[in-house]
C-alpha cells in the first residue's frame, strides 16, 4: 500500500520548535515571576530603608511630644521654683529637638506649649496659687499633645500597613502567576507527552512489532500515515527490507532448484535424489514399509546421438522426462542418474507394485513417437532394472538394480528385470 | 578547599591582629579643657556641661571597644577638634559636629549619632529689652543691633558671620560655651547662640537663674540637623568600622542607655 503524500516534519525541527516554545513559555513565566520578585524586593527595601526609619522617626517624635506633656505635668506638680525651672529646661530642650522642629504641626504645638509653660512658670514665681488657676488651661494643652501623639503613632503604623499591604498584594499576584505557570507548564508537558506518544513512541512500537514479525511468508508490513519524516523513512525502510527478504527468498529457492535439478530434463539431479532417497529409505526401514528402486537406461541412445546428433538426443531426453512426470506418482522420485540413465524410487511400493508401474511406463514410452528437430519421428525403448530396497542401503539397492538393468540389456533390451536378491 | 580555608583563617587572624593592634587617638570636646586633670586626664563629671561630654566620652569608649581598638582619649576644646582631625593628629573626633559642605571638604563624617538644634541664650532682662526695642519677641530672625557670641569654629558662629550687615549683629567667637555665658555675664555680649544640648547642660546646672532660652530653637540654615563623629578623610576603613559600631550600639540598646544616663530625653 502506498502512503499518500502529505506534509511531514523533521523530528529535529519539530523538537527544536517544541523546545523553543517551551523555553519561551518558561522564560516568560520566569521573567514574570522575577518581575514580581523584584517588586517584592523593592517593597522590602523600601520598607527597610525608608518606611521603618520613617516609622522610627514618628515614634521618636511621638515619644518627645509625650515627654513634653509629662514635663508639663511635672512643672505643675513641682513644689519649688527650682523644680519648675528644671522641668521648664527639659520642656525647652524637648521643644528644641529637630524631630519636633521639622514637623510643622508638632513644632507649633510644642512652641505653644513651651510659651504657655514659660509664662506659667514666670508668673507662678510671683504667685504660686496661679498654678492651680492655669491647670485647667494646661489640660487643654496636654490633651492636644496626647491627641497629636496618638495621631503620630497611627500615622507611623499606617506607613508600615500600606507597604505591607502592597507587598501582600504583589505576593498574591505572584502566587496566582506561579499557579498559572505550573498549570501552563503542566499542560505543555502533557501536550508534549501526547505528541511524543502519538508521533514517536507509538510509531516506534509499530515498527518494532513489524520488525519482530517480519518474514517472507508474511505479507508486507502496513503502517498508518505519520507526520515525522524520520519515522516515515524507517517505516519505508522496513517495507523495503521485507521486499528484499522476499526477493532473496525467491532467489534462494531458484538457486536451490538449480542446485537440485538437472538442467536439461528438469528432473532432480543425482545428488539431490540420493539425499531424498536416503531419507525415504531410513523412514521405510524404521517403520518396516516396502520400498523399491529402479535404474532405467535408454536403449541405443549413443547410436541415436551419432545418427541424428546431440540435439536429437536432448529432445529424446526431454520427451522422456515429460512422459515420466505424467506417469509416476507424486510420491515417487525420479532423477537423471547420468547420461541417458535414470534412477527411480518408489516409496510404499513393493517390488511387484513397482514392476507394474515401470512396465506400464516402459510400454508407454516405447509406443511414443518422438519428433526430432528435423521433423523426423522416432521411437526409443527403455531397459529397466528393478530391486527391493526395503532391507538394504540405497547404494546396495541401486547396485542390485544395476545388475538387473545389465541383465535386461543382455536379454535384448526394452524390458523390465527384477533383481534377484541373492545376486 | 582545605587550603582556601587555611588561607581565610590566616587572613582572619591577620585582620584580627591588625584591628587589635590599632591604637587610635580620640578627641573628645569639653566645655573647659582646664577642668580636665588627674593622671588619667578625666574630666569632672559633675561640672556644668559635663553631661554632653560624658555622653561623648562613653560613646567614644564603647565604639573603641566595638571596633577592637585601643583608644587614647584627649579632652580638648571644641574648636581644636576639627583642625586636629584634619591634620590627622586625632583619628576620631567627638564634639557635637553638624554636617556642612565646608566641613565635609576637610574631614569625613560617620553615620548620625544624634540630632541637634541651636538656640539663643540670654538674660530675661536682655530678652525683654530687645523685645521692647524690636517691637516683637526676640528670635533669630528678628534680632538686630545686638552682640551675639558663639563658639569659635561652630556652625552658629558661621551663621552669625554670614547674616546681612543691615541687621548690625556683632558675632563674637569664644572658645567654649562656658566662655560664651561668661561673656553674657561680663556684658561682653547680649545673647549667645549655642547648640541646644550644650546650652541645656550649662543652664540646668546654673542655679542663679541669670539666663534662659530666648526665642524658638532653629534647626535650619545649618544651625541644626544630624550630629556626627568626624574622622580623617583618608580613613575610609575606620569610618566603615565606626558606622558598624554605631549601628550595633543602636540596635542592642547601648546607645539609648548611654544617652539616658545623662539626659532626661532621647537625643535622636
Amino acid at each position: 500500500m502506498t502512503t499518500p503524500d502529505r506534509e511531514r516534519y523533521s523530528a529535529n525541527r519539530a523538537f527544536v520548535l517544541l523546545a523553543t516554545v517551551f523555553a519561551l513559555l518558561f522564560g516568560g513565566v520566569v521573567a514574570l515571576l522575577a518581575f514580581d520578585q523584584h517588586r517584592v524586593l523593592e517593597a522590602s527595601q523600601r520598607l527597610q530603608q525608608e518606611t521603618v526609619p520613617e516609622i522610627i522617626r514618628f515614634q521618636r517624635l511621638a515619644r518627645n511630644l509625650d515627654q513634653l506633656r509629662q514635663e508639663g505635668e511635672r512643672l505643675f506638680s513641682a513644689g519649688t521654683p527650682e523644680g519648675r525651672q528644671q522641668s521648664l529646661f527639659i520642656v525647652m530642650l524637648v521643644a528644641s529637638h529637630p524631630s519636633i522642629l521639622e514637623h510643622p504641626q508638632s513644632a507649633e504645638t510644642a512652641r505653644d506649649t513651651e510659651n504657655f509653660l514659660v509664662e506659667t512658670s514666670r508668673r507662678a514665681g510671683a504667685d504660686p496659687a496661679l498654678l492651680k488657676a492655669r491647670h485647667a488651661e494646661w489640660l487643654n494643652y496636654s490633651k492636644r499633645l496626647s491627641l497629636l501623639v496618638d495621631d503620630l503613632s497611627v500615622q507611623g503604623a499606617s506607613l508600615a500597613t500600606d507597604d505591607l499591604a502592597n507587598m501582600v498584594a504583589v505576593m498574591r499576584l505572584a502566587r496566582i502567576k506561579l499557579l498559572g505557570a505550573l498549570v501552563l507548564v503542566g499542560c505543555f508537558l502533557l501536550l508534549m507527552m501526547l505528541l511524543l506518544r502519538q508521533h514517536l513512541i507509538r510509531p516506534l512500537q509499530r515498527i518494532d512489532q513489524a520488525l519482530s514479525s517480519l518474514g517472507v511468508d508474511r505479507p508486507a508490513p502496513e503502517f498508518p500515515d505519520v507526520r515525522l519524516t524520520e519515522i516515515h523513512a524507517v517505516e519505508e525502510a522496513t517495507k523495503r527490507l521485507h521486499a528484499e527478504m522476499v526477493s532473496n527468498e525467491e532467489a534462494r529457492r531458484e538457486l536451490e532448484l538449480l542446485a537440485s535439478r538437472d538442467g536439461l530434463t528438469g528432473l532432480m539431479n543425482r545428488r539431490h535424489f540420493m539425499l531424498l532417497a536416503q531419507a525415504e529409505l531410513q523412514r521405510a526401514h524404521r517403520y518396516g514399509r516396502p520400498i523399491a528402486v529402479a535404474l532405467g537406461d535408454l536403449d541405443f541412445f549413443k547410436r541415436l546421438n551419432d545418427t541424428y546428433g546431440h540435439g536429437a538426443g536432448d529432445v529424446v531426453l526431454r520427451t522422456f522426462a515429460g512422459l515420466l512426470a505424467e506417469s509416476v506418482r507424486q510420491s515417487d522420485l525420479v532423477c537423471r542418474y547420468g547420461g541417458e540413465e535414470f534412477a527411480f524410487l518408489f516409496p510404499e511400493s513393493s517390488v511387484e507394485q513397482a514392476r507394474i508401474l515401470v512396465e506400464r511406463f516402459r510400454q508407454r514410452f516405447a509406443d511414443h513417437d518422438i519428433r526430432l528437430p528435423d521433423g523426423l519421428l522416432v521411437r526409443v525403448t527403455l531397459s529397466i532394472g528393478l530391486a527391493d530396497a526395503s532391507r538394504c542401503p540405497i547404494e546396495v539397492a541401486l547396485q542390485h538394480a544395476d545388475y538387473a538393468l545389465y541383465e535386461a540389456k543382455r536379454l535384448g533390451r526394452n524390458r523390465v528385470i527384477v533383481a534377484d536378491e541373492t545376486t | 578547599m582545605a587550603a582556601l580555608r587555611t588561607l581565610f583563617l590566616i587572613g582572619g587572624l591577620c585582620a584580627g591582629l591588625a584591628v587589635q593592634a590599632a591604637e587610635l587617638a580620640v578627641a573628645v570636646g569639653v566645655l573647659d579643657p582646664a577642668q580636665v586633670a588627674g593622671q588619667d586626664k578625666a574630666f569632672p563629671r559633675g561640672a556644668p556641661g559635663a553631661e554632653l561630654v560624658a555622653v561623648n566620652d562613653d560613646l567614644a569608649r564603647e565604639i573603641c571597644r566595638r571596633i577592637n581598638a585601643r583608644c587614647a582619649l584627649n579632652y580638648i576644646a571644641f574648636a581644636e577638634i576639627l583642625p586636629g582631625v584634619e591634620a590627622r593628629r586625632f583619628d576620631l573626633g567627638f564634639g557635637n559636629f553638624l554636617r556642612s559642605p565646608e566641613r565635609e571638604r576637610r574631614v569625613a563624617f560617620s553615620d548620625t549619632i544624634w540630632r541637634s538644634s541651636s538656640r539663643l541664650v540670654g538674660s530675661p532682662a536682655a530678652a525683654r529689652a530687645f523685645a521692647g526695642k524690636l517691637g516683637r519677641p526676640v528670635t533669630l530672625d528678628s534680632l538686630r543691633d545686638a552682640r551675639v557670641t558663639a563658639i569659635a569654629g561652630s556652625q552658629q558662629l558661621t551663621f552669625l558671620e554670614r547674616l546681612p550687615g543691615e541687621r548690625r549683629l556683632t558675632a563674637i567667637g569664644t572658645p567654649t560655651p562656658i566662655d560664651a555665658l561668661q561673656a553674657l555675664r561680663d556684658d561682653g555680649a547680649d545673647f549667645a547662640l549655642l547648640p541646644t544640648l550644650s546650652a541645656y547642660s550649662l543652664l540646668s546646672h546654673d542655679s542663679s537663674g541669670d539666663f534662659e532660652f530666648v526665642g524658638p530653637a532653629a534647626a535650619d540654615r545649618g544651625l541644626g540637623g544630624t550630629v556626627h563623629i568626624i574622622l580623617p578623610r583618608q580613613h575610609e576603613q575606620l569610618r566603615r568600622a565606626v558606622n558598624q559600631a554605631i549601628a550595633a550600639i543602636r540596635s542592642d540598646g547601648t546607645y539609648q542607655r548611654i544617652v539616658r544616663r545623662y539626659f532626661p530625653v532621647g537625643l535622636d
